[in-house]
């Protein structure tokens, strides 16, 4: 074949294939977690489907990748093998270690190539979650669906004992004597507590940090991942609170309480309190038989929690392609509609904040006011603790807490020792960075 | 004719107090999966049936994942991975059994190495190496790494061990040349080992999630366990025991009807009834 | 001339029958290595790989914040220092002693009692081995219930018989040992198979020739069984030591080595530091260290228990 001839074919043969191509639908992947129970898993496939019937030209799959942490693992191997998915619902305070490791896309330019500045794309979400997901300067994740800790608190058994369901503890003080009222003892055994709060890894942290910061403490610096404030007055109440309602009150059991447990306990009322997450509301509400209510977590100094939740994340290394596909299918998923939808789904509360403008959701909340009160403690809480090596940290002082609870330590020598572990953990880091000055 | 001597009634009684104590928790498991949701009870750990049996955890369980498709896939994984293991461990087990070479303790050790490695550190080589090979989101991948089994060549060995020497020597008598020696007598006479690692192999690939997990991303390639972790699991939630227990059916009774058919066959071995 | 002749032709069958054995040995050597290729490729590929990284990585000390990397021995320094390290190889320990002894006298007992083929012991060992077939997942959850303090299975029947309410995983002093009790309940139906299958291999006229000599059940036993079962025994005892290390998906879904380390376990230590601190390097120096104990130890009893093992000759 001549050279001009060949050079045609090739020519005519890349074209084709280049059109080909921009025929085809791009193709994303999105790895999420299912992190309450519920058909969760197929009401995400439908949303996808959904979203791939609205834009042809995309053609996104849902990929169910286990818990948090399995997700967190399955992200980051992907990553490391050259295979990096298009969004990833990731924890929401998982998103500075990724940022600090460099994996993760900012999403500035996205939000710039829409036009819209980032302050004004950032405002549409409640203030509270700004916290996890912008910072650095940048923005790096988008909230999907997010909660906090509430109190949940069995009607029936109020009524009992002469406490008024409508008027819920609101302080310390409050609570404690509800609990004492509430716990039925026979001899030295409790039937029933007043009190159950979740004391496995990950669940815990996050009470103390509720606990914590409602006794006026700030937890963490959520200006610098390389400080946390474990051995200080404000935590120290929270942690005496937590063993006197153990062993002085009696109001609690002792020892490790997985979540799990505490809310079958609730449900099966052999508690009367429980502190759980807003993700089991819609749960709790479809089959708790008992009359129940829920309530802002008590205050000893202040109303303030954490956040929980996830966010959207766009790992690195995406073809220009597929990051627009990616940024298209994270902005469908986090606009008021479907935000509001997956919140009534689930029971997790939309972090839209234009989602409760809609019709639909102001009928859902008339219906179940007792959605509102996440809502209305949202005023009121503060971003996750997220710090460098965020799970080792938490961990320094889930191990003493978890000591404290099944009585081997006192509080004040728990904090001392989960403080220093802590700062041994942060050690590299605040070393690059504090620590690290002009020679 | 046995005489019942006391001692024998004595060991059924231990025997089956065993055998209660291990069946408990799947009696309620059982119960669980037909009661009715309710969680109004504290009576929730009775095994007595005191409630109108229903269907609603089973087909709650069948509509929360797609059972059809993951079990093709997972049967596709665990007979895939048992094919090619047969292979590579009949012969590697033969050869640590009956072979002699320079350096075999060393090998036989170099192989067990594969036992004792803990899947969190292979997880990422692992995935690159699969990710290279172009087997990502692929069956083949979650099969790959399992097709050499140093369990297998280990158990293999043993089993070859043990099979007297003078069946092979009447073979080679008789005129048997090295490879019918393999097909004709030493592999007939392994079957109990054999049989014993194929169940092995497909309840433990059958069960496996971490590592399906991590390498299989569409919803088309998953397997049985993610199905099911897929509506078990929750962090921040309450518990749905009866769907819990529903879907673990699901997923266990296959396994279960098999076992009950293969065990039978290798216990009736005829083996060793010292006839030649 | 003829005796020259024949010393000739009898020197020249020895070197003949000695180069026939040595050619012998080298055939039957490159027989071996062929037989022995197939599983060394992918042993290659996705375990022989891996360690080299793993090595590597022990030895590699990362610093935060750059790509440099240098080179020594400070993360095994690192993982010695740690308590949590320490308490995970002291609970290793004890779950070891906890699970491999129950696990296998149980299983051996259970094998030799349910060896006859009848319906009956069919059924039994079917439930036996119920156990093993369940996914983790599932076993998890249903375990999680079973230790559930007060409303879960064992607490409700323990209630009737007058006990408290006893948190099984969350009171630092039990959370081992109710895992332990998971472990024996899930392996001993695992372990029992192999013991069946030994027990296929031993010849029944031996036993007819003991009853006739009037030797009783346990006596039958100790002299015949027992001994006969020495590989089987020796396998199993490795597998099972191989499995305490290598096994933790119970602690991950039930206890995440909580409370306070409790139900620390080496292999779970060594994923929390590999996926929870993102800490290669000492997840690496851990492995290295788990897996040269193992080899030892599996060395130690391979050569012990087969030593003294009679092979039907």
């Amino acid at each position: 074949m001549s050279r001009l001839a060949s050079a045609a074919l090739a020519a005519a043969l890349t074209f084709s294939l280049g059109s080909g191509a921009a025929l085809a639908a791009t193709e994303i992947e999105m790895f999420f977690p299912v992190p309450v129970e519920g058909k969760l898993a197929k009401e995400m496939k439908n949303l996808v489907d959904r979203f791939n019937a609205e834009h042809p030209d995309i053609k996104a799959t849902a990929v169910y990748t286990g818990s948090y942490d399995e997700t967190n693992i399955k992200t980051r191997a992907a990553i490391k093998a050259g295979r990096p998915p298009a969004a990833v619902i990731m924890s929401a305070n998982f998103v500075l270690e990724y940022q600090i490791n460099d994996e993760i896309q900012p999403l500035d330019p996205l939000v710039e190539a829409d036009g819209q500045t980032p302050d004004a794309y950032m405002s549409q979400f409640w203030p509270a979650l700004h916290g996890n997901a912008r910072f650095a300067e940048k923005i790096w994740a988008v909230p999907f669906h997010n909660s906090t800790p509430l109190l949940y608190y069995n009607a029936d058994h109020f009524r009992e004992v002469g406490l008024d369901p409508a008027n819920p503890p609101a302080t310390w003080a409050e609570w404690v004597d509800a609990a004492k009222k509430l716990t039925v003892r026979d001899g030295d055994s409790i039937k029933r507590y007043g009190l159950m709060i979740p004391g496995n890894y990950d669940y815990l942290g996050w009470i103390m940090t509720a606990l914590t910061m409602s006794n006026g403490g700030l937890y963490y610096n959520p200006a610098f991942g390389g400080e946390v404030y474990y051995d200080t007055p404000s935590m120290l109440g929270a942690l005496t609170l937590v063993d006197d309602l153990v062993r002085k009150h009696k109001v609690m059991p002792s020892g490790v309480t997985d979540g799990k447990a505490v809310s079958t306990g609730f449900f099966a009322g052999q508690a009367s309190m429980v502190l759980l997450s807003t993700g089991s509301l819609s749960f709790i509400r479809e089959n708790m038989k008992s009359d129940y209510g829920v309530a802002f977590v008590p205050r000893n100094l202040r109303n303030a929690v954490a956040i929980g939740g996830a966010s959207l994340i766009m790992p690195k290394g995406l073809s220009p392609e597929r990051q627009k596909a990616s940024w298209t299918l994270i902005k469908w998923l986090t606009a008021p509609g479907v935000s509001g939808e997956w919140s009534r789904f689930t029971g997790y509360f939309a972090p839209n904040k234009g989602a409760y403008d809609l019709p639909e959701m102001k009928t859902f909340i008339a219906k179940n006011p007792d959605a509102k009160v996440a809502i209305d403690q949202l005023q009121y809480a503060q971003s996750w603790f997220a710090t460098y090596n965020t799970v080792a940290v938490r961990k320094a002082l889930e191990d003493e807490v978890q000591a404290v609870l099944s009585g081997k330590k006192l509080p004040a020598e728990a904090l001392k020792a989960a403080q220093t572990k802590a700062d041994e953990v942060m050690r590299p880091y605040v070393e690059q960075t504090a620590l690290r000055l002009p020679q | 004719m046995r005489r019942t001597d006391p001692s024998a009634l004595l060991a059924l009684a231990a025997l089956s107090a065993v055998v209660l104590v291990c069946s408990t928790p799947l009696l309620w498991m059982a119960v669980a999966s037909f009661r009715p949701q309710n969680f109004g009870g504290l009576d929730m750990a009775a095994l007595w049936p005191d409630f109108m049996p229903t269907l609603a955890n089973f087909a709650e369980a069948l509509d929360s994942a797609n059972f059809p498709l993951l079990y093709l896939n997972t049967v596709i994984v665990c007979a895939g991975t048992l094919g090619v293991q047969l292979v590579t461990v009949t012969l590697a087990g033969y050869a640590f059994a009956r072979l002699r070479f320079p350096g075999k303790e060393l090998v036989f050790y170099a192989f067990l190495l594969q036992l004792m490695l803990v899947p969190p550190i292979l997880i990422v080589p692992n995935l690159v190496t699969i990710s290279r090979l172009g087997l990502y989101d692929n069956l083949i991948g979650v099969m790959a790494p399992y097709f050499a089994s140093a369990f297998g060549v280990f158990l293999m060995r043993q089993t070859f061990r043990t099979i007297p020497k003078d069946f092979e020597e009447a073979a080679i008598v008789d005129g048997a040349n090295w490879w019918q020696l393999v097909w004709r007598v030493l592999i007939p006479l392994a079957r109990p080992g054999m049989i014993a690692f194929g169940i092995v192999s497909v309840v433990s690939h059958w069960n496996e999630f971490l590592w399906p997990l991590m390498v299989i991303s569409s919803p088309d390639n998953q397997t049985l366990t993610i199905g099911l972790a897929s509506f078990t699991r929750g962090a921040e939630s309450a518990s749905q025991w009866g769907v819990i227990a529903a879907g673990t059916f699901l997923v266990a009774a296959p396994l279960l009807l098999a076992f009950a058919l293969f065990q039978r066959q290798f216990v009736n071995s005829f083996l060793f009834s010292g006839v030649k | 001339m003829v005796a020259e002749a024949e010393g000739h032709a009898v020197a020249t069958d020895t070197r003949r029958s000695v180069r026939a054995v040595s050619a012998r040995g080298r055939a039957e050597a490159l027989r071996a290595a062929m037989l022995l290729v197939p599983s060394l490729v992918f042993l290659a590929a996705f375990t022989y790989w891996p360690i080299g990284q793993v090595l590597v990585q022990s030895f590699t000390i990362e610093t935060f914040g750059s790509k440099d990397v240098t080179f020594g021995s400070g993360n095994f320094e690192r993982l010695l220092a740690d308590a949590s390290f320490a308490r995970a190889l002291v609970n290793n320990i004890v779950y070891a002693l906890g699970t491999i002894v129950p696990s296998v006298v149980i299983a051996l007992a259970l094998a030799v009692g349910l060896q006859d083929a009848t319906r009956f012991n069919a059924a039994l060992r079917t439930v036996v081995f119920f156990p093993v077939l369940l996914p983790l997942v599932a076993a998890a959850a249903l375990f999680m219930f079973v230790f559930l303090p007060g409303i879960g299975l064992l607490d409700y029947y323990l209630g009737k018989l007058g006990a408290d309410n006893t948190n099984w995983l969350g009171d630092p002093d039990l959370a081992l040992w109710s895992l332990i009790a998971i472990t024996v309940w899930k392996n001993a139906g695992y372990y029992m198979l192999f013991f069946l299958a030994g027990l296929q291999s031993i010849p029944l006229d031996l036993y007819e020739a003991a009853r006739i000599e009037g030797a009783g059940p346990w006596v039958r036993f100790r002299r015949i069984t027992l001994p006969l079962l020495g590989p089987t025994t020796a396998f199993v005892l490795v597998i099972a030591l191989v499995n305490v290390i290598t096994q933790v998906d119970h602690v991950v879904v039930l206890t995440e080595g909580g409370p306070s380390d409790a139900t620390n376990l080496l292999l779970f230590y060594i994923y929390q530091q590999a996926h929870e601190n993102y800490d290669y390097g000492k997840a690496a120096a851990a492995t290295v260290l788990s897996v040269a104990g193992l080899l030892a130890l599996s060395f130690l009893s391979l050569r012990t228990l087969e030593r003294g093992i009679h092979y039907e000759a």
